[in-house]
């Protein structure tokens, strides 16, 4: 990309909701693509760029905004550098890594360095090897909990982290802070998508 | 505001004390203000002005930098709390702190503290049902425990009094062992409760699902505002439409011009006067200062919660009470119960999915007890019973759906699956080997002994538990829902929030702490109201006959006064 075309793009981005690099880490990028456009508090720059590829994969921009959109990746970031311990740490980063290594034996490369159909295989056998959550009542799950792997909980992140967004909670969810009345029974269709709160 | 008087220390002698400020001791406060005793509430937390002190009371998760997570420093202030699933950000202020106020677990308990003005008013879960005399004759008719001394008939009018202030929302039924209160409007069952509710009681005679009964506003009632619907009630209500002595009790024995409340005031010991024959006063100790201060009072009501009033009676020692005021009987610190908690069942409704709602309801479904409550429904395999609560809604855990991309993200913004859940309480006997003692080991922050509770859930509530959890899921089977799963997480007692027990009421001294107007056998200017003073714990939730007893004992307590008798 040359340093021309990298202003225009720069002009696009700012008016979009997307996170606007600054323009020195834009021309940075040049060089290095997929070089991180923010600072994370815990992971790694290999560690934050498999989270954001991960959750742009797992829930893209289509005619909403995707994970990226509302920053996603960098709540998860913030999340585990604010709320987990070391132990909990230590256990994200070792995750990713034999992630990230699992990915070399059966694709030849990290996560990030393989293409879409190699990336979505990857997604696919995680999907059936990573556990499920048991349902819950009353915050805390009820019956055996089975181990949840490294993919599965970083999908629950990038939900929490999507549908709590202000982007998604209050203009794309169906957000009603004060609903007054209890409505028992209405279609579907006046209300459209899932209540955000 | 005028009766937060954080200096009351120019004051020590008042007509009667209050100790503590959650349901039942602003209940206390409440009665005794109204009828003209100037009344010293001693709080050991802080002040929490309604509305004023709701910090969260308004945030949406993206106000929130960590949208309602807790920072290991948080988690460790909660490292107890946090096992009950409850504590986040939203309400993180409203419970104890476990590192300054430790106790020690013999067997697994969790003990769930509110240390502040309104205590876990401001947290509890709203559910209120009265009991019946299935549950005032238990022991009697079987031989668990004491006789409670007093039946339905003593308590009713005091249920009518207490409901038509706090506001209970239900549905009248006529059903014996859950008696009707006196009711605002009922909550509505969504289309899928509906549902289920027509199917087991067309399948299971004798079977009733009904809307929980609440202490929820569905009319505005003494200028507080009816429910608005949003399920925020454990961060305050701005509102008032929930039932918590900050926004209901207090303001009322305030606006009699008889209270003071003392915020950060530990009750050390009630002082007991040998020559007198009666309690004088507390003594308390100052949280912030550290200083040691005493208050004197015709009358005191021990409203600390279950064991918070147990550890005060059984640190207030004398030569006449070497093991704990009224302590004569030795049951003090005994027959400790609680509720059996999450044990049921949970599935997945098919045939709705044009169906929704509006707003988030703050109750769910109750399921009343229907067995051993007659000839017809009695089992063998267990004494007493236990009823369900629940609720249908739609959830789904999107986490869970094994798919990702572009149509995945646009299905999971829809809503998701019904899901429908019932879950028990099961009615704990009354064991004297479930106790708590004194500490004196493990001193809190103020140097003061703490407790040791040594409690479990036994034979009769297992056999309960398996019960529950086999009726749940045929219920749910036979109501056609899918994927039901039984659940029992064995979580041992505490769970529950009902914990009852300890300075028990009963007819005779020699085998019980209180008589049948909960004043201490020995030192009848003392009263114990809370739930401390549960004979037996019913299987239904106990806060509404706190209210009840409170208001009876508070009435009995000033007549008894006028009478010079106390």
């Amino acid at each position: 990309m040359d340093r021309r075309s990298a202003l225009k793009k720069a002009g696009v981005l700012a008016g979009s909701a997307v996170a606007i690099p600054s323009l020195f880490s834009l021309l940075q990028s040049c060089k290095s693509e997929n070089r991180l456009d923010w600072q994370p508090l815990f992971f790694t720059e290999t560690e934050a760029k498999t989270i954001s590829v991960l959750v742009d994969t797992i829930l893209p921009r289509t005619d909403t905004p995707g994970a990226l959109d509302v920053k996603s990746d960098m709540f998860i970031d913030k999340v585990i550098a604010k709320t987990y311990d070391e132990e909990g740490q230590k256990k994200m980063r070792s995750e990713i890594a034999a992630f990230n290594s699992d990915c070399e034996k059966n694709f030849g490369g990290t996560f990030i360095e393989l293409n879409a159909s190699d990336r979505e295989k990857v997604l696919q056998a995680a999907e059936k090897s990573s556990g499920k959550f048991s349902p819950g009542v009353w915050g805390t799950a009820v019956g055996k909990q089975e181990p949840i792997g490294f993919y599965r909980s970083i999908k629950s992140m990038a939900i929490w982290a999507y549908f709590s967004s202000a982007e998604i909670g209050k203009n794309v969810l169906a957000y009603d802070p004060v609903p007054g009345t209890f409505e028992p029974c209405i279609p579907v269709s006046e209300v459209g998508n899932r209540w955000s709160l | 505001m005028a009766y937060l008087n954080t200096k009351a220390q120019k004051e020590t002698t008042y007509d009667a004390i209050v100790i503590g400020s959650g349901i039942s001791g602003g209940w206390a406060a409440k009665e005794l203000c109204e009828k003209g005793l100037k009344t010293l509430v001693l709080e050991r937390g802080r002040i929490v002005e309604h509305v004023v002190d709701y910090p969260t009371m308004n945030l949406d998760p993206w106000d929130m930098e960590l949208r309602g997570g807790l920072t290991p420093e948080q988690k460790k202030k909660h490292y107890k709390n946090g096992r009950s699933g409850w504590v986040g950000l939203e309400t993180e202020h409203f419970w104890a702190d476990d590192e300054a106020n430790p106790y020690t677990e013999v067997k697994p308990f969790l003990w769930l503290r509110g240390h502040q003005m309104g205590g876990k008013s401001l947290l509890w879960g709203k559910q209120t049902y009265r009991w019946s005399d299935l549950d005032f004759e238990a022991n009697a008719k079987d031989g668990h425990g004491v006789d409670w001394p007093i039946r339905y008939k003593d308590i009713a009018p005091w249920y009518t009094y207490v409901e038509k202030f706090a506001g209970i929302s239900g549905e009248a039924l006529g059903l014996p062992q859950l008696p009707d209160s006196h009711f605002l409007p009922p909550m509505e069952l969504n289309c899928v409760e509906k549902h289920v509710k027509e199917r087991i009681e067309k399948d299971f005679a004798g079977r009733n699902m009904i809307i929980g009964r609440v202490a929820h506003l569905t009319e505005p009632l003494n200028g507080r505002g009816k429910c608005q619907n949003r399920n925020r009630c454990s961060r305050g209500c701005p509102f008032g439409a929930y039932f918590s002595s900050n926004a209901v009790t207090l303001p009322a024995a305030d606006a009699t011009g008889n209270l003071t409340i003392r915020p950060y005031s530990i009750v050390q010991s009630i002082i007991y006067d040998e020559q007198k024959g009666k309690a004088t006063g507390v003594r308390i100790i100052d949280s912030e200062t550290n200083e040691d201060i005493e208050y004197s009072a015709k009358i005191i009501f021990v409203n600390a919660s279950t064991l918070g009033t147990t550890q005060i009676l059984l640190n207030s020692t004398s030569n006449r009470f070497e093991n704990g005021l009224g302590n004569d009987s030795g049951e003090l610190g005994h027959n400790l119960m609680d509720h059996t908690y999450r044990v049921g069942a949970t599935g997945k409704v098919d045939g709705f999915d044009d169906e929704y709602y509006k707003g988030r309801r703050p109750n769910g479904i109750y399921i009343p007890r229907y067995v051993n409550i007659d000839e017809k429904s009695k089992t063998d395999k267990f004494l007493r019973g236990f009823g369900y609560q629940g609720a249908g809604f739609r959830g789904g855990n999107p986490a869970n759906i094994e798919s990702f991309g572009a149509d995945y993200k646009d299905s999971i913004l829809k809503p998701g699956p019904w899901e429908f859940f019932i879950t028990g309480f099961a009615e704990c006997l009354p064991y004297h080997d479930n106790q708590v003692y004194l500490n004196k080991e493990v001193l809190d922050k103020w140097g003061q002994p703490t407790l040791s509770i040594d409690a479990e859930f036994k034979a009769n509530e297992k056999a309960i538990n398996k019960q529950i959890q086999e009726d749940a899921v045929e219920m749910l089977e036979k109501s056609g829902l899918k994927d039901v799963m039984g659940f029992d997480n064995n979580h041992p007692p505490g769970y529950g929030v009902h914990e009852m027990g300890t300075a028990r009421m009963g007819r005779d001294p020699k085998t019980s702490v209180l008589n049948g107007f909960n004043q201490i056998h020995s030192v009848k200017n003392v009263f114990v109201t809370d739930g401390a003073c549960m004979t037996s714990s019913s299987c239904v939730n106990p806060s509404l006959t706190y209210m009840a007893i409170t208001a009876r004992a508070a009435d009995y307590a000033v007549s008894e006064l006028k009478k010079n008798n106390l």
